[in-house]
């Protein structure tokens, strides 16, 4: 069974982190594609966690998609300026 | 007052996104296994303090202004203590597990959602986790910033 509440905690917590990232123009430069590779070494992270902490849902780990989702989109929805 | 090389500076952000993930997952799974709000916390912290060891603080991708700081670390706190309160009122001790059924008003609805279905019936638990989390990330990612804003404070001074 899917828990939904601590998927939803998890990307609220990870939209106000997420809210704060803001890249700005030094040595480095992120694109759109670093961050495509963030979430696939992140989806690998989660696979290998299992089902942590929940046991009975899915074989990945819902809160850590969830957490970084939240912050993929909590950057593209309030950070912006940069 | 960057001090991190190139490649400090392209493998530390997505290491910071993932010990930040890492961390979260840490806050909700606190009642059930090891780890809670203040390790998950932490760990969130340690991925800012990362961010502004690699970055410096004026370039850091996480900039975590004072008021943003101010706001978590009082919601956390706060939530907090009313969750003691709630259990105070309700079941006559100082944050008392109270469970998510509190006065028997909650709707069954909303105390399923709430729930936790796991054997140890958890109750506030959780929550609690999720504030003490917010309040220690926030503190700790404060005391980093402090420092770092000092010593930046003092080289310009040099």
């Amino acid at each position: 069974m899917l828990l939904i509440w601590p998927m939803i905690f998890a990307l609220i917590l990870g939209l106000i982190i997420g809210s704060q990232i803001k890249l700005k123009n030094g040595d480095t430069h992120f694109t759109l594609g670093s961050f495509i590779v963030i979430l696939i070494a992140g989806i690998i992270v989660a696979w290998q966690s299992g089902n942590y902490p929940f046991y009975t849902d899915l074989p990945v780990s819902t809160a850590f998609l969830s957490a970084l989702i939240g912050i993929f989109v909590g950057k593209l929805i309030f950070a912006r300026s940069k | 007052m960057s001090q991190g090389s190139i490649i400090l500076k392209l493998i530390s952000l997505p290491i910071s996104i993932i010990l930040i993930c890492l961390g979260i997952m840490t806050i909700l799974g606190g009642h059930i296994t090891p780890g809670g709000g203040f390790q998950g916390g932490a760990m969130i912290a340690g991925g800012i303090i990362l961010s502004v060891l690699v970055y410096g603080i004026g370039n850091s991708p996480f900039e975590l202004s004072h008021t943003y700081i101010e706001v978590l670390e009082s919601v956390g706190a706060l939530g907090f203590v009313i969750f003691g309160l709630i259990g105070l009122f309700v079941g006559g001790f100082y944050l008392y597990n109270v469970g998510t059924d509190i006065l028997n008003v909650v709707p069954q609805t909303i105390q399923s959602v709430l729930h936790y279905p796991d054997v140890t019936n958890a109750g506030i638990i959780p929550y609690l986790n999720i504030f003490v989390g917010l309040k220690v990330f926030a503190g700790l990612s404060a005391i980093a910033i402090a420092f770092a804003g000092f010593k930046k404070y003092v080289e310009e001074g040099e």
